[in-house]
């Protein structure tokens, strides 16, 4: 699809980017890689996690220096001399974490450090919001801020609003190139409409958009173009409108194709009703405040329980009283029939319980430790001489037989986690909830930010726990990911359980995967508390 | 994928460009002044330092978990103050060791507690703390005069030795051996890291925050309560404002040896090189003539030097160690940048077929 004759000439590129290469500490993040947009086009960048897409932005938005290579902006190479420089020369970047600072007003975080000055005592020292205003107020009507809300703190509007105040801001400065870093994240569907509508009327101002996404359903009839990339190198680029999501994934994943979608990973023993054997867990009323109201569930043995329900519905909230991380009002909780005293996470570790927590980042990973010490720290018991001492051996060991056991990918188990790719990051930490020999272990949304393949290999890893005799609870907002794992879902609505669906293997079986799927939307919805 | 060459992965330790300063500044004083590496002179600056590395080395263990304490300093003059105040009593002399220990230990204790399960900002229970000590020891010293004590054994702490080496020396070398292997082999010291690193994700992990929390502040306050007994015992007199500032000397020795302020990162060995360096550039200044009214200003500079020289230094090596990486682990020769162009996008259109 790189036909020479398909991509304009040198000349009419608005952004490229030829031959750039990165390493951090060892690792390969870019490879020589290129990219090259067009004018008044909507290019999509994509590769799975640890591709390089995010290297690839940060460089062209001076943010990252490249260790070779360069950026060409209308042809002209651009001095690599950091952020600002990139802004004034025509490159805007709008970032998945928002960087709007909340405490201050729509109209002063679209000028911040750059606000029109009014001379005061012959001096520019106070800014002058008239200007302002009437500088970005059309253009902000265009995006659905009013007038009204300029003034209004940029902490009191939702993911959608915020997603346009940082386009308002990105485009009162005139950007040639526009690159949104999964602006889609954090929005519900209708609002996805809304902001591709906005993508579009960028298009028709001549802005050339840089759209990094990991939902190729989302391209097709917006993006113009895709790059892909692999392993740090650009795969190709292709016209989106002769392509389809296969052939775009078999360029993301290459070889690894054949595992993605291969096949239903699925073992026989999910398929037996679980519920004549021995109950694992069995926790009875418990109540966190108004957050969580009178729950009461039991797991058995071998037997994944899902918890659906909406943002807010208090998933998350259920499992972190079980791990103790937030103490219950009331209720209790019994593990092999024994009596667990929630104080706190190390009590939870102790009995039994372990948990992949929700937003790895923050609270998953410990991303200045190594692999190997991410593994560990769960249970260093296994790692240690007379159970005191740091065994070096004993932890490389562990951390081997992981590696191998879950194919966590690395060169080195002793490099620092926080430079490997999600999906392995994720993998480290089931290797550390698995060390811990856990009688129930809960997975709160385990594949959120990795990519496709890796989310393939995280749920064979769910699902060998399970038909190893594991019990397991997992959240997930994807309601395919959760029906697909699950035997049985509770759907949870402002903290109480409003609604279980049982037997989930043999329904997907029997070929009802939509009905179920309805069921549980609805009651999500629209459930009642009995 | 280690860089190849070990003096790069020898600076890249942290703490290590410090100690070349450390060396660096010896001999320029040592020219200026060739009286400064005499035995006599060297045993006696470093035993007047010793006191002070002792609280950095609290202080490093407390900011290397994530915390901070700012209570060393003033705990530090009290410890020596209940020492004095014990001994004077005519107690024995290891009544008056265990007294300043205790001291300190106490004041840990309580910072740790109200910082760990209370859960009140560190910053504001040190200093806090930092008051209290500084007033019981003003109060302490109108009790009675902190001063004239003749037991046997005490003042040889600091200015006895043993085969020509200060007692002091292994005191502390005792316990900064004892903090290297508690931070590098064990359990807790792992677990301190962690925390350092990230509380949140730590404690998801199962690790038990609180208690590590007190430890920090427990061994940080039992560190300056040594520090206490041998100011006591050097001095041989205990003013009412013994120890205040020298939490600052402490948490800027810290930083300057390499250990970040966010927590869960340093050594041992930084704390030693960052306390030692303080301690030198003083002894120097003095040796020099220099005015003390100046030390401050001298050493506040000084810490800025170090923490950019530190930095600097650290980055320079380490983009040279991955310049040389990246040029040793690429398949082919590196092209010159046009050839590299054209030879990715032939990949590509391998690729595509």
């Amino acid at each position: 699809m790189t036909d020479r004759a398909e991509t304009p000439s040198a000349q009419s590129l608005v952004l490229e980017a030829r031959g750039v290469t990165k390493h951090y500490e060892g690792v390969t993040a870019l490879d020589h890689a290129t990219l090259a947009v067009g004018p008044g086009e909507v290019h999509a960048l994509l590769g799975g996690n640890g591709a390089g897409k995010s290297t690839l932005i940060s460089i062209i938005s001076g943010v990252t220096k490249p260790d070779s290579g360069k950026i060409l902006l209308g042809g002209e190479v651009m001095p690599a001399s950091g952020p600002l420089a990139a802004i004034s020369a025509g490159i805007s970047t709008i970032y998945q974490e928002l960087s709007l600072v909340p405490a201050l007003s729509v109209l002063d975080n679209i000028f911040l450090g750059r606000e029109i000055k009014r001379k005061t005592l012959g001096l520019p020292l106070t800014s002058d919001r008239r200007s302002m205003e009437l500088a970005v107020r059309d253009l902000a009507a265009d995006f659905g801020v009013t007038a009204n809300e300029l003034h209004t703190p940029v902490s009191e509007f939702g993911a959608l609003k915020k997603r346009s105040i940082e386009i308002v801001k990105a485009l009162a400065f005139d950007p040639k190139v526009l690159i949104l870093d999964e602006p889609t994240s954090g929005l519900e569907d209708a609002e996805r409409q809304v902001l591709f509508g906005y993508m579009r009327s960028m298009r028709e101002r001549g802005v050339s958009l840089v759209w990094v996404t990991h939902h190729l359903e989302e391209l097709f009839g917006l993006a113009d173009k895709a790059t892909v990339f692999k392993d740090g190198r650009t795969v190709a680029t292709v016209a989106t409108e002769s392509t389809s999501i296969d052939k775009l994934i078999t360029l993301m994943f290459g070889a690894d194709r054949e595992e993605f979608g291969g096949g239903d990973t699925r073992k026989i023993a999910h398929l037996q009703p679980s519920s004549e054997r021995p109950v694992i867990l069995r926790a009875r009323n418990l109540t966190r405040g108004s957050v969580v109201r009178d729950i009461s569930l039991d797991v058995h043995e071998g037997e994944i329980v899902g918890l659906a329900g909406l943002a807010g519905a208090g998933r998350t909230e259920v499992v972190r009283t079980l791990m103790g991380l937030d103490a219950l009002t009331s209720g209790s909780v019994e593990l092999n029939g024994r009596r667990l005293s929630l104080r706190n996470s190390t009590a939870a570790y102790r009995a039994g319980l372990a948990m992949l927590p929700e937003d790895r980042k923050q609270l998953g990973i410990l991303a200045d430790l190594s692999t190997a010490q991410n593994i560990s720290i769960s249970r260093l018991s296994t790692v240690t001489a007379a159970g005191f001492w740091m065994s070096r051996r004993k932890e490389l060991a562990l951390a081997e037989s992981y590696r191998g056991q879950l194919g966590i990918k690395t060169p080195d188990v002793n490099a620092r986690i926080g430079n490997l790719s999600g999906g392995n990051q994720q993998k480290a930490i089931v290797a550390r909830c698995l060390n811990t020999s856990p009688k129930l272990l809960i997975f709160d949304e385990p594949t959120q930010g990795i990519d496709v393949s890796a989310k393939v290999e995280v749920h064979a890893l769910v699902r060998d726990y399970a038909a190893n005799g594991g019990a397991a609870i997992l959240i997930a907002s994807e309601i395919e990911e959760l029906l697909e794992l699950s035997h049985r879902v509770l759907v949870l609505k402002k903290g109480q359980i409003v609604g279980e669906v049982r037997n989930i293997p043999a329904a997907i079986e029997a070929g009802e995967f939509a009905r179920i799927k309805s069921e549980v939307l609805t009651l999500s919805a629209a459930g009642q508390a009995s | 994928m280690k860089s190849s060459s070990p003096l790069a992965r020898i600076m890249a330790i942290r703490g290590m460009p410090m100690t070349l300063v450390l060396i660096l500044t010896v001999v320029i004083f040592q020219v200026l002044n060739p009286v400064f590496l005499d035995g006599k002179t060297v045993g006696n600056y470093i035993t007047n330092g010793i006191p002070i590395m002792l609280i950095t080395l609290g202080v490093a263990i407390v900011i290397i978990g994530g915390g901070i304490d700012l209570s060393v300093g003033t705990v530090a003059g009290l410890s020596a103050g209940t020492t004095m105040f014990t001994l004077v009593q005519g107690a024995p002399l290891v009544a008056g060791i265990a007294v300043g220990c205790g001291t300190g230990l106490l004041f840990g204790l309580i910072n740790g507690f109200l910082v760990a399960y209370m859960r009140i900002n560190d910053f504001i229970v040190t200093l806090a703390t930092l008051n209290i000590a500084a007033g019981l020891l003003v109060v302490l010293s109108q009790v009675q005069p902190l001063q004239g004590v003749s037991v046997p054994g005490f003042a040889e702490l600091t200015k006895g030795d043993l085969f020509g080496i200060p007692t002091s020396f292994f005191i502390a070398g005792a316990l900064f051996v004892i903090a290297q292997i508690m931070l590098a082999k064990t359990i807790i010291g792992r677990r301190l890291y962690a925390v350092g690193i990230s509380s949140q994700a730590s404690n998801v992990a199962g690790v038990s925050v609180p208690h590590l929390r007190l430890f920090t502040f427990a061994a940080s306050g039992l560190l300056a309560g040594v520090a206490g007994v041998l100011l006591a015992s050097r001095l041989g007199a205990v003013q009412a404002f013994l120890g205040i500032g020298y939490e600052f000397i402490a948490i800027a020795g810290a930083v300057i040896g390499g250990i970040s302020l966010a927590g869960g990162g340093g050594s041992v060995w930084a704390a030693f090189v960052g306390g030692l360096f303080l301690a030198t550039l003083q002894q120097g200044l003095r040796l020099n003539n220099v005015d003390p009214v100046y030390f401050s200003i001298v050493t506040a500079l000084a810490i800025v030097f170090g923490v950019v020289f530190e930095r600097q230094v650290r980055r320079v090596i380490l983009r040279a160690a991955l310049h040389r990486t990246a040029l040793f682990s690429t398949d082919q020769p590196r092209a010159t940048e046009d050839e590299s162009v054209v030879a990715s996008s032939e990949g590509s259109n391998n690729n595509d077929k």
